[in-house]
């Protein structure tokens, strides 16, 4: 009664029925990878809203900050404890859902025309939701990640010319750890970088409802699938609730980095098997894998963190963000798509993600050289070795295997379905003889 | 049916969370219920989408997004030829101004590294308590800072004992400015747990292996007439990680 009366009242204000009923009514095909990009969306509506909770319990000063955080890792705050545990599992499974999503996006071209503008949006999301994580993670001011945060601002020291002029902006001062500098990580990860992630993302999401989705049915005349309401709607409700689930099962099982036993930061103390949350790991195994050759231009050092920690992810980002530029350059496949590709029809697809999945794995492994090495009683300087020739070799290898192969599975698809359409049934008669059958029309 | 069931599973997870938090639970069985209860909204929803038995393959035509047929608008009076150079010069000053925000947020560009040593300065430990000559034995180890400097963030230093003396280098690693926090008294280097960079400490520290790009620097030591360590000056090179500024 009150829904149908605020209904009315507003329909006769502004119109909206005509809207809500173009919204309501819209299919949305139906496969279960569609499904990856909304656990992201569920994710971050689940961070913004622990996140303003978290604001309320937090202390933004330099000295405020651990103790603080330490208040909510007590547990005799349930509450504090799990809002604070879900909040930075949520953050862990949104950066690995947008991944995911991206990856889908990816593999099935999804991102060739008309859509490349929402390819690049999607990856800077992916940026930004790391880099919001990465503040975050670092606010607490505990030791691992004051450690981490030290090495960050070693890595934007190591930009020629502007790297100092960064790292005294986020400091407030010209050493680390400067005053400022968790108030700057605050205000960034609470406002500067989730609001830009909110309006991207509806620009994101308003894009693929103007545009329309893409769908594996070939059918490009049409979308093909489920209306929105009631039955669409049911099945993301199902997939919001098994997200909240999944975070409140992970909280209530798995600690995360339960700050308690880092103790607050200091510049000089360390230990073993300091390694970042997951998203950020490729980097640090990429410093790990660095050169340690520092090289003098005009007397002005490129120090080695430079190389992994700086050109590595720019390049990797730049290539990934142009990607349907690239392909269209490589293809000459200008046309728009609507219509879904399987992984395996583009093998130049298929080879250049499984190349770069495989350096974003190796990467990401090792982060965890040292304690690898320990497990397999092997040297680590070995193992460097062995990982650095594989950054290099291991993806052409790969990318040349399943470029490889899914040429194959494409050729044998267009096999069958040449062969197919040559199918003749023998059907034997009642004497004995064999004729062939008249072919149905399919 | 199955909808029912899992509501009611939604409702009494909900209104579980609530109770644990009410009477105090530990935070595990709060964040179970909470679980319990979503997994439950989770289930009804997909059983009520199973149970519409709804059809998978309607269809809803596409639409043709541009190009725009639209007639351009007119601006040939003020855009033409040289116009189009002074509005264009217009905005790359403008872009040339803002520079000038930005450099200054910098409050204090440039990096000074400040470690507080000099020439007679005690050495302390954490608690700014001096350092006698007999504290360590040999293979000891000890984190040592300027006295009354334990919070400058560059200062601190590894003290360690050797047979053949007392030797200390800065703790700030060279490659990425973790604390080279570890020692492998066996082979007598020291390993920074970040990066795995390894410095032998009987040749001065060097960088033997790992990322770093030079050795830690050393901080020259003697002892005063009362038998406290103290150093004979500042560390003999730049501690930290170079850059861009530190020219050399």
């Amino acid at each position: 009664m009150i829904v149908r009366g605020t209904v009315r009242w507003l329909d006769e204000r502004l119109g909206t029925n005509a809207g809500a009923r173009y919204l309501l009514a819209k299919i949305y095909p139906d496969h279960w990878s569609f499904y990856l990009g909304e656990f992201a969306l569920y994710f971050f509506m689940v961070l913004v809203a622990t996140g303003i909770w978290l604001t309320f319990a937090f202390d933004a000063s330099e000295a405020g900050a651990f103790p603080s955080v330490l208040a909510l890792a007590d547990r005799s705050h349930p509450i504090g404890y799990v809002i604070r545990q879900v909040h930075h599992w949520s953050a862990l499974c949104f950066v690995a859902a947008i991944l995911v999503h991206m990856a889908r996006i990816f593999f099935t071209g999804a991102f060739r025309r008309p859509r490349e503008l929402n390819w690049m949006i999607g990856v800077t999301m992916l940026v930004l939701a790391s880099l919001t994580g990465f503040t975050g993670y670092s606010l607490p001011n505990d030791d691992l990640s004051g450690i981490g945060l030290r090495i960050a601002d070693s890595v934007a020291l190591s930009v020629p010319l502007v790297g100092q002029w960064a790292s005294a902006v986020l400091n407030g001062a010209d050493y680390f750890p400067g005053p400022q500098l968790i108030p700057h990580l605050y205000t960034l990860h609470v406002y500067y970088l989730p609001v830009t992630i909110g309006v991207l993302l509806s620009l994101h999401l308003g894009m693929v409802i103007y545009q329309k989705h893409t769908q594996f049915v070939r059918d490009p005349e049409h979308v093909v699938g489920r209306r929105f309401w009631p039955d669409y709607a049911l099945r993301t409700l199902a997939v919001f609730g098994a997200s909240v689930a999944a975070l409140g099962a992970l909280a209530a099982l798995v600690e995360l980095n339960p700050i308690e036993t880092y103790g607050p930061y200091h510049p000089w103390i360390a230990t073993n098997s300091a390694v970042p949350d997951w998203y950020a790991a490729f980097l640090d195994g990429a410093l790990r894998l660095g050169p340690s050759t520092e090289i003098h231009i005009f007397g002005h050092p490129i120090p080695p963190v430079f190389w992994p920690g700086v050109v590595l992810p720019f390049v990797t980002l730049a290539f990934v963000f142009a990607w349907p530029f690239i392909e269209k350059r490589l293809t000459g496949d200008d046309a728009a798509h609507d219509v879904l590709a399987l992984p395996t029809q583009s093998p130049l697809r298929l080879g250049v993600g499984t190349a770069l999945l495989f350096d974003g794995i190796l990467l990401t492994l090792a982060a965890a050289d040292d304690q690898t090495a320990a497990a397999l009683h092997i040297r680590l300087e070995t193992l460097v070795w062995v990982y650095r020739i594989l950054l290099f070799a291991g993806p052409l290898v790969a990318g040349l295997i399943a470029a490889r192969i899914g040429a194959e599975m494409r050729a044998r698809i267009r096999e069958s379905a040449v062969y197919a359409s040559d199918v003749t049934t023998l059907v034997r008669t009642a004497e004995g003889g064999f004729e062939e059958e008249e072919p149905q029309p399919a | 049916m199955n909808v029912a069931i899992f509501l009611v599973v939604s409702v009494a997870g909900a209104l579980g969370a609530t109770a644990a938090a009410a009477f105090g639970a530990p935070p595990a069985l709060f964040a179970t219920a909470l679980a319990v209860a979503f997994a439950g909204l989770a289930g009804a929803a997909a059983a009520a989408a199973v149970a519409l038995h709804a059809p998978d393959d309607l269809r809803d035509p596409r639409e043709a997004r541009g190009p725009s047929d639209v007639q351009p608008i007119l601006t040939d009076g003020v855009t033409r030829g040289a116009f189009n150079k002074l509005w264009l010069a217009a905005a790359g000053a403008f872009a040339v101004l803002g520079i000038v925000p930005l450099v200054s947020l910098a409050r204090k560009p440039g990096r000074s590294v400040r470690t507080g040593w000099r020439a007679g300065l005690r050495l302390v430990d954490e608690q700014n308590q001096p350092i006698r000559v007999d504290r360590l034995i040999a293979g000891g180890i000890e984190t040592v800072f300027p006295q009354d400097g334990v919070d400058i963030p560059d200062a601190s230093a590894v003290l360690i004992r050797l047979p053949t003396g007392y030797v200390a280098y800065s703790k700030i690693c060279t490659h990425a400015g973790c604390p080279v926090a570890l020692y492998r008294a066996h082979s007598q280097q020291l390993y920074c747990p970040c990066h795995q960079s390894l410095f032998d400490v009987l040749d001065g520290a060097k960088n033997v292996s790992g990322p770093a790009p030079r050795p830690l620097p050393g901080l020259p030591l003697d002892v005063d007439a009362n038998g406290y360590l103290i150093a004979r000056g500042d560390f003999d090179g730049p501690v930290g990680p170079d850059d861009w500024g530190r020219v050399t």
